[in-house]
């Protein structure tokens, strides 16, 4: 199965409104040949809506799709040759594993000869050698989910289009097959479109990932890009834990509430705020705790310690009651009790300021 | 078991009691000897029912009415299965309208469409015909075809035809290979119910029977109203058991469905 390279996709400006509501809005991303892109975002966000569209279940109200530089906007989805894996497996339930398999492959006109060896081949690839005779009812719900892959994957498709694939396996089954498509994505070198609500997965599995929000891509990025450093305020909040401290901008440093100065390097200026409220951001693992009045950092009071092994959780308050919290090594941390006061230190390169406000 | 299970299980027996009461008298009936009905039955003989398959008219008569039988249940089969599939996976607005003009046949009395079928007919020339027939039978054997249906539709996952379509099949295609036989054992019971209800539907075919062909239903009340001899429950003994054979092979049908859906190693 070695040799079939992946498509390149191209999203111009797709649009999809279902009566007054925007689904979709101007939604533009090119994704070049093999790259597994990461579609992420809550319900709603339209992620799955672009994903039917470039699947041929939807016809866009707007906007182009060109696979292979060709335009595919209006194409039914069985002239599209793409694999595609649903959330629920979708196998044929009267069919054996091996004729699911083999499905693509009747549909293209295949021997049936051919077809068997074909699908005991993607089976294979998949690790499911054998077990083509079974009924699916007979599967677990992840060699389920490995059925469907291998059917998606069987005719070689150049692009595999998936549908929130993990969602209905629990959490173990679901890194095991996270390694497993990732595997196959890096064996086939298929270009593959992946929707998920869940963050890990999209950091885990993606070379790149687009976060949504009412039908907007918010951003688009490599996965440590991501983390490191959110276009805005929403992919802050959205990918892992995030603390956002409101802040008044002068123009040369930021005024935290209890008129604590905090001058950020200029690289921190994710975008630049005029003179006036601004947010600043920091994650809760680049916080350290210190003893209060340690020179070059924030008072607030304790809240909260939630002691987990190998790592501690420090909530704390600042006076004005915005909520700010610290992960810190357990090792090495001094005995501390709710109410006590403790100083907070933010390292500058860890920083990232915003110009929005943000809501809390 | 608790006095309120025993007389839940008492008022059970009383219902099938009632209901099946009428059956089991006729029953005997066919086979007692005199040539009028009697209860209890005097005698005992076969001789009613080879007066029923010797005589040219009653076999033309059920030859007939089998006929037209099959006809509606191959048509309900067909359009009450294209019918509930555009109901239930379709995004019409007229969905509802159409929905209710399929079942208002289960409501409204059948001697009140049998008059409506018959001045329409009348006028279209279709009275007595094997397809004005078959269209009568059809309007009121369509709601169950479509109950039957509409029940396997609703476990079939609608995305498996997106699923079938995602591996190159057209949408055609995808309902025949992956849909239909899904739900295809409901259909066939749909079809069978269809047969039954066409078989010994009296009302409607009292109305459009014409001289020559007429329904074994339409002849039994001829001969009702003319000699009334045990032949009527030497029939009814036939009809009965062929219900309860078609019931049977309905609930068989739904039956090896579930099982194939469900496990077993080879469906």
């Amino acid at each position: 199965m070695t040799g079939s390279r992946g498509a390149e996709i191209s999203i111009r400006g797709l649009e999809k409104s279902f009566g007054l509501l925007k689904a979709v809005d101007n939604v533009s991303i090119d994704i070049p040949s093999g790259e597994f892109l990461a579609l992420l975002g809550p319900s709603g966000s339209g992620k799955s809506t672009v994903l039917m569209m470039l699947a041929g279940f939807e016809v866009p109200t707007g906007g182009a799709v060109l696979i292979d530089g060709t335009d595919c906007t209006r194409l039914p989805p069985q002239k599209r040759n793409i694999g595609m894996v649903f959330q629920h497996y979708s196998l044929f339930p009267h069919m054996t594993v091996a004729d699911n398999v083999a499905f693509p492959l009747k549909m293209r006109g295949m021997g049936r000869a051919e077809r068997r060896r074909r699908a005991g081949e993607a089976l294979e690839v998949v690790r499911l050698g054998g077990y083509g005779d079974r009924m699916p009812s007979q599967l677990s719900g992840g060699q389920r989910q490995r059925v469907a892959l291998a059917r998606a994957i069987v005719y070689e498709p150049r692009l595999l289009l998936m549908d929130e694939p993990l969602s209905a396996l629990d959490k173990n089954l679901r890194e095991e097959m996270q390694l497993e498509i990732k595997r196959l994505h890096s064996e086939l070198g298929i270009t593959v479109v992946f929707v998920t609500h869940d963050q890990g997965e999209a950091l885990t599995m993606a070379d790149r990932i687009a976060i949504l929000r009412g039908g907007r891509i918010q951003q688009m990025s490599p996965a440590r890009e991501l983390y490191e450093r959110p276009a805005n305020l929403f992919a802050a909040g959205f990918i892992g834990e995030m603390n956002m401290i409101p802040a008044a901008w002068d123009g040369s440093a930021m005024m935290l509430c209890q008129s604590d100065r905090v001058t950020p390097p200029p690289g921190a200026f994710v975008t630049t705020p005029a003179n006036g409220r601004a947010t600043l951001a920091i994650r809760p693992e680049r916080v350290q705790v210190g003893a209060a009045e340690a020179p070059g950092s924030v008072g607030a009071t304790l809240a909260e310690v939630v002691y987990a092994g190998a790592g501690t959780l420090v909530i704390a308050r600042l006076d004005d009651g915005t909520e700010l919290r610290a992960r810190v090594p357990s090792a090495g941390l001094p005995r501390l009790s709710p109410g006590e006061r403790i100083g907070l230190t933010l390292p500058p390169d860890a920083l990232l300021v915003y110009a929005e406000e943000s809501a809390a | 078991m608790n006095p309120r299970a025993i007389l839940l299980n008492a008022y059970v027996y009383a219902v099938l009691i009632f209901i099946l009461a009428p059956i089991v008298v006729i029953l005997p009936m066919a086979f007692s000897e005199p040539d009028y009905l009697t209860f209890p039955p005097e005698g005992f003989t076969f001789g009613w029912f080879g007066e029923f398959f010797g005589n040219s008219r009653w076999m033309k008569a059920t030859g007939f009415s089998l006929k037209i039988a099959l006809l509606t249940a191959v048509t309900t089969s067909v359009v009450g299965t294209m019918a509930t599939y555009a109901l239930m996976r379709g995004a019409g607005r007229l969905g509802t309208l159409f929905q209710g003009m399929l079942i208002a046949p289960i409501v409204v009395p059948h001697i009140a469409l049998a008059v409506a079928l018959y001045l329409f007919f009348k006028q279209t020339g279709l009275s007595s015909t094997v397809f004005g027939y078959v269209l009568a039978h059809s309007v009121i054997a369509m709601p169950f075809v479509v109950f039957t249906v509409a029940a396997a539709l609703s476990s079939v996952d609608p995305t498996l035809e997106d699923a079938a379509m995602s591996c190159g099949a057209s949408r055609f295609d995808a309902f025949r290979l992956v849909t239909l036989p899904l739900v295809l054992p409901n259909v066939l019971s749909g079809g069978l119910f269809a047969f039954i209800l066409s078989f010994d539907e009296p009302v409607i075919s009292f109305f459009l029977a014409g001289i020559r062909d007429k329904t074994l239903p339409r002849m039994m009340f001829d001969d009702i109203e003319q000699n009334l001899t045990p032949i009527i429950p030497a029939i009814a003994v036939l009809l009965t058991g062929i219900s309860v054979f078609v019931l049977l092979a309905a609930a068989l049908l739904r039956h090896a469905a579930a099982s194939r859906t469900a496990s077993s190693p080879d469906g």
